[in-house]
């Protein structure tokens, strides 16, 4: 996390992959493709998506690869912004529990977990490096490798713009069609009509 | 017939399942995540995007993950 966060200038987010029989300690962690700046860091939908399935074929469990979502502050202040908090309840608020992780320039870092079923608690939680555990050697030109097949740093969008397009491409391997997005509008409206009729 | 089902709602979901032959996209969907709207999510068939209407064939694996994943700093 510590060579991610130093690598470049921008913020650089993943998620952490826990280990299978204690899912807060975090064993490794994973980028996806990300467009990001100093101050804002976006992932790429058909890049989730795509961990998602080499996580499953990897025999991980979505507890062990989903839960977890890391991300750095350039600055030095780790406490989560809107955009964290519209992140964290949105996408991980459905989930029956997650983690927000953030680690600022200055070393400092910022942990919550929160609860979505239950009592629905919410609770910072610390963080620290647990040395019982075994950990393989260091492997910086993994993580450089990693680093730069996935962090995309928004200035070089504008100018690089041909090279870097397939990363915000449209997760389609052709462009999606009327017939495509009129197939899920119509199921979308449907959904609408019913919940009014039950309201 | 079986179809693998991914998504990371609820306790999360990696796993085979029975659905009735005819069964569609959106069936399924509705089945899994109830009354969250599709948009939320990126909906793949086999890895690749697919209508709302497509009828599942035996083996095919669907992936519900969840789209726009932003952090900012301020
Ligand atoms: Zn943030």
């Amino acid at each position: 996390m510590l060579f991610l966060r130093d690598y470049g200038d921008t913020e650089v987010g993943g998620f952490g992959i826990a280990a299978s029989d204690d899912l807060l300690f975090v064993e490794d962690i994973q980028l996806v493709k990300q467009v990001c700046s100093w101050a804002h860091v976006a992932f790429d939908d058909e890049s989730v998506a795509d961990f998602f399935d080499r996580q499953v074929d990897a025999e991980r469990r979505p507890e062990q690869f989903a839960r977890i979502w890391v991300h750095t502050h350039p600055g030095d202040c780790p406490r989560p912004s809107m955009t964290d908090e519209e992140t964290f309840e949105r996408v991980f608020g459905r989930a029956d529990w997650a983690v927000m992780f953030i680690l600022d320039c200055e070393g400092q870092s910022y942990a919550r977990l929160r609860f979505n079923v239950g009592p629905c608690a919410e609770v910072e939680i610390p963080v620290g490096v647990d040395y019982s555990r075994p950990f393989s050697a260091t492997e910086p030109d993994t993580w450089e490798q990693e680093y730069l097949a996935n962090v995309h740093a928004e200035q070089l969008r504008r100018g690089m713009a041909s090279t870097l397009e397939p990363v915000l491409a449209s997760p389609f391997d052709e462009e999606p069609t009327d017939a495509w997005y009129e197939s899920w509008f119509d199921y979308a409206a449907e959904e609408e009509e019913a919940e009014e009729l039950i309201l | 017939m079986k179809i693998l089902v991914i998504n990371n709602d609820g306790g999360g979901f990696a796993d085979y399942v029975d659905v009735a032959d005819g069964t569609t996209v959106a069936q399924l969907f509705e089945r899994q995540i109830g009354s969250t709207k599709p948009s939320h999510y990126l909906i793949r068939v086999n890895r690749q995007p697919c209508p709302a209407d497509q009828v599942l064939c035996e083996g095919d694996r669907i992936s519900i993950t969840p789209t726009k994943i932003e952090g900012a700093n301020s």
